[in-house]
C-alpha cells in the first residue's frame, strides 16, 4: 500500500515528462471494433424492404465509419452511443433468442469500450470486464424495475406495416395449383405451438387454419377482399380476464399476410387479434416481422365464424370454364340434401384412379379441373381441394378452399414443455362446404386418396443431429418468445393488476419507490466494493487493522514503511505498537520470506492475523478517543 | 470544467463540500439517445429498445454516483518539488491518498487542457505534474484542477486546489559575458606576486575577432584549422584560481544572472571552484554540488534590484 517515492538526488531537474503521455486505452479500440462486427453480423437478418430497416443499417455504418477516423476522445464516445442506439433500433427488428443475444452482446461489448476510453491507460482486461460486469449489473435493477412497472403508451400513430407484401415463402392469397409443376420440399419454418394446461389434438385434427380462398375465376381461387364484420365479436379478451386455463401459444414466422395459422375453435387473447367472418384469425402485428399470440382452447369459444351464412360469392363458378366439371357436379344435385351429395362425391373420388404427386406437372390453362380430374387424375392436395370445391359449387353447395398447415412434428426438448414444429413443408389446402344444419364444415379429400401426402404427419422428427440441436433452439427460443415478446402492453397491464389491484393510482410512486430501491442497493454494493481491502486474507487483516488505527487518526505518513510506522506509534502509544508489531512481523516473513506460500498457510495466518486484529481494536476502544488529526 | 471555489491549505480532502459534478455534452447526447429509443420502442411495440433505453437511464443515474465516488475521499498533499531552471517545463511532485479504487483521474496545473485519464488503485500515490513558470524565485505553480468523467463520460466530477508548497526557479542558464570580481584573498595574493600571465590559462569565457595585437598565444587554433577564421579567447581578466562571479556590467540585471548561472554550471561542470558576489551577498569560493545549489538558489532568490 505504501509506495515509496523516487529519490530525488542529484542536481535541479532539467525536465521530467508526466507519468503518462500515450494515447487513450487500446482496450476501447477493439472493443468497440467487436461491437461493430457484431451489430454488422445482426445486419444481416434486416427485410431490406422495410424502411426502417435503413434506419438501423445507417446507423450501424455511420458508427463504423466514425469509428474508424476517429482521434479525440469525444468522437470515439460517440461512437459508442451510435452502437447503442442501433442495437437498440436492431432489436426493435429482430426479436427472435439469436439476435436478441448477439444485441446482448453488442451492447456490452459497446458498453466496456466506453469505460475502456474513460479509464485511460491504467487497467488489464480482467479488470476492466470485471467493472464492465459491475456497472451493466448495477445499472440492470433499476432498468428492470423501469421495464416492468413504467406503464407504456401506446404508439402514436398506428403501426403502418412498412413491409407489407414482401416475398415470403409459404401460403399465397391465390391459390392455382395447376399453374405448380412440382412442390419443393421445403423445411423453412413455419410456426410453432406449444399447449399449456391442456393436451395438443389429436394427429387427425391438426388442421391449423391460415387462409380461406373464396373467389374462384375458373382456375385460381383467390381469397376476396377482408370482410368487415367480425366473426363472433370475439376479439380482445376483456382486461381482468383471469388468465385462461388452458391455453396455446403461437409463434408464427414472418408471412407476409396479416392471416396467422389457428386451430379454428379457439379464443384469440390479445387486443391485435380478430377473427373474421370467414374463419381467418388476422393479427394486427407487422407482419414482415414473427409475431406471437395466445389463444384460449379451454372453451372452443372462437367458433362463432362457422355458423356465418354462405354469400353468394361461395356458390359461384364461372360457367363454361370446366364444363365437364360442372356437368358432374349438377349430376349429384339429385342425390338429395347436403350430406347425401357429399357422401356421392366422396364415393367417386375414391372409386376414381386418383394418386397423390408433388410433382404432377402443370395443368392446361383452359379448363384446367376438368384436365385434372378427367384426364391426369393425379397431384397434391391444392388440386384435390380446389376441384372438390368446384364441383361441390357445382352441385349446388357454398363451398370454398382453405389453406393452412396439418400436422407438424411433435418436439420434446430436453427441458420445458414441448411443442409442434410446422415447416413449410406441412403446407396444405383443404375444402370447407356449407351445411345448413351444421355451418361451415372441414372436407379434405385428399385423405380419400390411396397413397396420401407423402410430407403429410411426420411420426419422427428428421434431419439427423443438426436437426436435432436446431429443434433444441427452437424449444429455448419458443421460451424466449413467451417471455420476452409476451410481456407487451397487455402483459404489464395484467402484471400491475396483480400487483396493485384497486389501487392503480398508487403505480407512479411505486415506479419511482422500486427506481430509488435498486438505484440505491447497486451504489452501496459498488461503494462497498469499491472501498473492500484487495488481497489475500492477511493483506485484507492488515488493512483492517490500519484503517481502525486511522479511525482514530493515527496513520502512516507518505512513503513511511510500516516498520517505521510501528516504531513511530511506539513512541505516543506503545501498546497499540506492540499489537500492530505482532502484526506486521509474521506478515512480513510470510510475505517477503523466501519459498512458496500455501493457500493453507495463507489461510492460518489470516485468521491469527484476524483474532490479532480483534485485540487491537478491543485496545483501540480501551483507551480514551483520540482526537483524529489529518 | 472550470469554475468553482478554489481550495486552500496543505491538504486537499475531496468530499461532498469540494466537489463539484454536472452532466457532459456527451451525458446529454446520451438523455437523447434514450429518448430515440423510447421513441422507437413505443412506436414499434417493441421490448429490446425498451429495455435497452432504460438501461441506458439507470447507467446515467449510476454514473452520477459512480463518478463522485472516483474523487470523493482522495487526498492531495504537496510533495517537495525540486528545483528548475525557468524556461523549462518543470515537474511539480504531488502525494495521493486514494480511499478506493480511483478511475480516469485527470489533472492540470494551471490552465490548458488536462493530461491523459489514469487509473490509480487504492493506496498512496506519487505523481508528477508538468507545469511552466514564468519568473525565476520561489513559485507556486497555481491552480491545479482534478477531474474525472469515468466510468461512462456522462459526467464530469472535478475540485480544484491552490497547491501551497513553492517551487524554486533558478533563472534559465544563458551564455554570455559575466563580471569577475577577484576573491579577497586572491587580491592580496596577487599584489603580492603580480599578475599571473592569462595567455596560457584556461579559463576564457568568450570568443572575438581576432586582432593582431592579441598575439598568437590567444588564437584559437581549432577553429583556424576548421577554417572558421581566426578567433581570439577572450579571458576573465584578471585571471584567478577561484574568481568570484558578478552580474556583468552594462546588462540589464535579469539577463545577467542568467550568464551566472550559465557560468556556474560550466564551472561547477569542470570542477572548478568559484564564489557569487551579487549585491551585498557574498558567497566564497568553493565547490560541490551543494555549492553549486547554494549559488543557484541566491541567484533565484536575488532581488529584483541589486
Amino acid at each position: 500500500m505504501i509506495h515509496q517515492p523516487p529519490s530525488n538526488a542529484g542536481g535541479p531537474s532539467r525536465r521530467r515528462e508526466p507519468a503518462e503521455t500515450q494515447p487513450s486505452s487500446p482496450q476501447a479500440r477493439r472493443l468497440q471494433w467487436l461491437a461493430e462486427a457484431l451489430l454488422i453480423v445482426g445486419l444481416v437478418g434486416l427485410q431490406p424492404a422495410l424502411l426502417l430497416s435503413w434506419v438501423a443499417i445507417g446507423l450501424t455504418v455511420l458508427a463504423g465509419l466514425k469509428l474508424l477516423e476517429a482521434k479525440r476522445l469525444e468522437e470515439r464516445r460517440l461512437v459508442g452511443l451510435l452502437q447503442l442506439v442501433s442495437a437498440g433500433v436492431l432489436g426493435a427488428f429482430q426479436a427472435d433468442l439469436g439476435p436478441s443475444l448477439l444485441q446482448g452482446l453488442a451492447v456490452f461489448l459497446a458498453l466496456a469500450g466506453l469505460l475502456a476510453l474513460e479509464a485511460g491507460q491504467g487497467p488489464d482486461w480482467r479488470l476492466l470486464l470485471r467493472r464492465s460486469l459491475q456497472v451493466v449489473a448495477a445499472a440492470l435493477p433499476v432498468a428492470l424495475a423501469l421495464f416492468l412497472l413504467m406503464p407504456r403508451l401506446a404508439p402514436f400513430t398506428p403501426i403502418s406495416d412498412l413491409g407489407r407484401g414482401v416475398a415470403r415463402i409459404g401460403l399465397n392469397e391465390g391459390l392455382a395449383p395447376g399453374s405448380i409443376a412440382s412442390l419443393a420440399a421445403n423445411q423453412e419454418p413455419a410456426a410453432r405451438v406449444s399447449f399449456e394446461g391442456g393436451e395438443p389434438p389429436a394427429a387427425a385434427d391438426r388442421y391449423w387454419r391460415v387462409l380461406v380462398h373464396d373467389r374462384f375465376d375458373g382456375t385460381t381461387w383467390h381469397t376476396s377482399p377482408t370482410q368487415r364484420r367480425n366473426g363472433d365479436g370475439s376479439g380482445a379478451a376483456p382486461a381482468g380476464t383471469p388468465s385462461p386455463q388452458a391455453q396455446q401459444l403461437w409463434v408464427a414466422e414472418a408471412s407476409g399476410l396479416e392471416a396467422v395459422p389457428w386451430d379454428g375453435a379457439a379464443r384469440p387473447l390479445g387486443r391485435e387479434l380478430r377473427i373474421n367472418g370467414r374463419g381467418e384469425l388476422l393479427h394486427g402485428g407487422r407482419s414482415s416481422q414473427r409475431r406471437l399470440y395466445g389463444l384460449d382452447t379451454s372453451p372452443a369459444t372462437g367458433t362463432g365464424w362457422r355458423r356465418i351464412g354462405p354469400r353468394p360469392l361461395d356458390l359461384f363458378l364461372p360457367p363454361g370454364t370446366n364444363p365437364q366439371l360442372e356437368a358432374l357436379g349438377r349430376s349429384w344435385r339429385e342425390a338429395g340434401p347436403a350430406e347425401a351429395r357429399l357422401a356421392v362425391a366422396e364415393r367417386w373420388f375414391r372409386a376414381g384412379p386418383f394418386r397423390y404427386t408433388r410433382t404432377p406437372g402443370t395443368l392446361p390453362s383452359r379448363a384446367p379441373l376438368d384436365a385434372f380430374l378427367f384426364e391426369r387424375q393425379e397431384g397434391f392436395c391444392g388440386h384435390y381441394a380446389s376441384a372438390f370445391a368446384a364441383l361441390m359449387r357445382a352441385a349446388g353447395l357454398p363451398a370454398r378452399v382453405v389453406s393452412g398447415y396439418q400436422g407438424g412434428t411433435w418436439v420434446q426438448p430436453l427441458s420445458g414443455p414441448g411443442y409442434l414444429d410446422l415447416r413449410q413443408d406441412n403446407a396444405h389446402a383443404w375444402t370447407e362446404v356449407w351445411i345448413d344444419s351444421r355451418g361451415w364444415q372441414r372436407v379434405d379429400p385428399t385423405t380419400w386418396i390411396a397413397a396420401s401426402r407423402g410430407g403429410g404427419v411426420r411420426a419422427t422428427p428428421t434431419g439427423g443431429p443438426l436437426g436435432w440441436l436446431e429443434r433444441q433452439w427452437w424449444a429455448l427460443d419458443l421460451a424466449w418468445g413467451r417471455w420476452w415478446l409476451g410481456f407487451d402492453r397487455e402483459g404489464q397491464e395484467a402484471l400491475l393488476q396483480r400487483l396493485l389491484g384497486e389501487r392503480r393510482n398508487l403505480v407512479g410512486a411505486v415506479v419511482l419507490a422500486a427506481v430509488g430501491a435498486s438505484l440505491g442497493g447497486s451504489v452501496t454494493v459498488l461503494g462497498w466494493l469499491r472501498n473492500r481491502p484487495e488481497g489475500d486474507a492477511p493483506r485484507r487483516e492488515l488493512e483492517r487493522a490500519l484503517a481502525a488505527l486511522a479511525r482514530d487518526g493515527l496513520v502512516p505518513e507518505a512513503g513511511e514503511t510500516l516498520a517505521d510506522f510501528s516504531a513511530r506509534l511506539g513512541r505516543s502509544e506503545p501498546a497499540l505498537a506492540a499489537l500492530l508489531e505482532a502484526m506486521a512481523e509474521p506478515y512480513q516473513q510470510w510475505r517477503y520470506g523466501p519459498g512458496p506460500r500455501p493457500a493453507e498457510e495463507a489461510r492460518r495466518l489470516g485468521a491469527r492475523l484476524h483474532r490479532q486484529r480483534g485485540a487491537l481494536e478491543r485496545e483501540l476502544r480501551r483507551q480514551p478517543p483520540r482526537r483524529p488529526t489529518t | 470544467m472550470n469554475f468553482g471555489k478554489t481550495q486552500q491549505g496543505e491538504t486537499l480532502s475531496l468530499g461532498m463540500r469540494n466537489l463539484y459534478i454536472l452532466p457532459t455534452r456527451f451525458g446529454l447526447l446520451w438523455l437523447a439517445g434514450i429518448a430515440l429509443l423510447q421513441v422507437v420502442a413505443i412506436q414499434l411495440e417493441s421490448n429490446g429498445p425498451l429495455l435497452l433505453s432504460f438501461l441506458m437511464l439507470g447507467l446515467f443515474l449510476l454514473t452520477l454516483h459512480l463518478t463522485h465516488f472516483n474523487l470523493q475521499g482522495l487526498e492531495v498533499r504537496c510533495g517537495q518539488p525540486a528545483a528548475g531552471f525557468a524556461g523549462d517545463t518543470l515537474a511539480y511532485p504531488l502525494r495521493l491518498r486514494c480511499r478506493g479504487r480511483c478511475e480516469g483521474l485527470r489533472l492540470r496545473l494551471g490552465p490548458g487542457e488536462p493530461d491523459q485519464a489514469r487509473s490509480l488503485a487504492a493506496g498512496d500515490h506519487l505523481l508528477t505534474l508538468p507545469w511552466n513558470p514564468a519568473e525565476r524565485g520561489r513559485m507556486r505553480p497555481g491552480k491545479l484542477r482534478l477531474l474525472t468523467t469515468a466510468p461512462l463520460g456522462l459526467f464530469v466530477c472535478w475540485s480544484r486546489w491552490d497547491p501551497p508548497m513553492p517551487q524554486l526557479v533558478i533563472p534559465a542558464p544563458r551564455s554570455g559575458p559575466v563580471g569577475r570580481a577577484q576573491a579577497p584573498e586572491l587580491k592580496q595574493q596577487g599584489a603580492r606576486s603580480g599578475s599571473r600571465g592569462s595567455s596560457g590559462g584556461d579559463l576564457w569565457h568568450d570568443l572575438q575577432p581576432h586582432r593582431p595585437e592579441d598575439g598568437a598565444g590567444r588564437l584559437v587554433w581549432k577553429l583556424l584549422a576548421q577554417g572558421r577564421g581566426a578567433h581570439a579567447k577572450r579571458f576573465l581578466a584578471p585571471m584567478a584560481e577561484a574568481p568570484l562571479l558578478t552580474p556583468a556590467e552594462g546588462i540589464p540585471l535579469e539577463r545577467a544572472l542568467e550568464h551566472l548561472c550559465a557560468a556556474i554550471l560550466r564551472l561547477h561542470g569542470e570542477g572548478a571552484r568559484y564564489g557569487l558576489q551579487l549585491g551585498s551577498t557574498s558567497i566564497p569560493p568553493g565547490h560541490g554540488h551543494d555549492h553549486r545549489d547554494r549559488c543557484l538558489e541566491t541567484l533565484a532568490l536575488a532581488p529584483r534590484t541589486l
